[in-house]
């Protein structure tokens, strides 16, 4: 079954990891990438991908006169995707641990960001019938 | 470049599409299996995935001795990722447009639902966040 394992966080959090020093962002993504290594090995690795800062984010809705609408205005409170992976596991609670795994990737200084990551399982279209 | 179009939604928005007619149904998802069609067809497509129900969603942390603590209770301003797609197209404008495509998806009845298409890059390095 697959799972997708989603890190999220608002403007001000992502404004805040970028002004991490560059020995702690290196810390964090050198733990992040053995971390993918690890499932790579396992064979869980399916995907990971990380996204643009949310300032560049735009929301579209339908179309005027042919051209997308488009607006790059969001509550401050918006959570932002900021990254996934997903992963092929045998039960959700294998996606839960290594969830938390990523969760306690180094902060600045070393300790765990402890950060919350949700977990949601991928469905086919079919299913989402069902 | 990639783009990632996401749709999300609260609960509530996923509580009404739960809703839906059976045949309302279909032709939405009729038409996001055309939509990933076409993608194909045109040579942007690079993924697409659909996501579990917000009811099943689980908030993850670390215990102190390592093990999951995981939560399942969100606030019901909480928007969910419902779906993605990727594309790998010439400029983000290219994106939009596609996204406003996603965006006339059909509701109830058949009219365009008109939803809220999040688009952002996808990175193709973790320096492209300007650090």
């Amino acid at each position: 079954m697959k799972y997708i394992l989603l890190m999220s966080g608002t403007k001000v959090g992502v404004d805040t990891y970028v002004a991490w020093s560059k020995k702690d962002i290196d810390t964090h993504m050198a733990v992040l990438k053995s971390i993918n290594r690890e499932l790579t090995e396992s064979g869980e690795f399916v995907d990971t991908e990380g996204l643009a800062r949310p300032d560049q984010a735009i929301v579209v809705r339908g179309q005027n006169a042919g051209m997308p609408i488009t607006d790059g205005i969001f509550p401050e409170a918006k959570e932002f995707l900021l990254g996934y992976w997903i992963v092929d596991v045998r039960s959700p609670e294998r996606a839960h641990e290594i969830a938390s795994r990523i969760s306690v990737a180094p902060g600045p200084g070393g300790g765990p960001t402890n950060m919350p990551i949700e977990v949601r399982q991928i469905v086919s279209l079919s299913s989402k019938l069902s | 470049m990639k783009y990632i179009l996401m749709m999300n939604g609260t609960k509530a928005d996923f509580g009404e599409y739960a809703r839906w007619s059976k045949q309302d149904m279909e032709a939405s998802v009729a038409f996001m299996r055309t939509f990933g069609k076409q993608l194909k067809d045109e040579g942007v497509f690079v993924a697409t995935e659909g996501l579990g129900w917000p009811d099943q969603a689980k908030l993850v942390r670390a215990g102190r001795n390592g093990t999951p603590i995981t939560d399942g209770v969100f606030q019901d301003s909480k928007e969910f990722l419902a779906a993605y797609w990727i594309v790998d197209v010439d400029s983000p404008e290219q994106a939009y447009k596609i996204a406003a495509r996603a965006s006339a998806a059909p509701s109830p009845g058949g009219a365009p639902s008109n939803m809220p298409i999040e688009v952002r890059q996808v990175l193709d390095n973790h320096s492209d966040l300007g650090i």
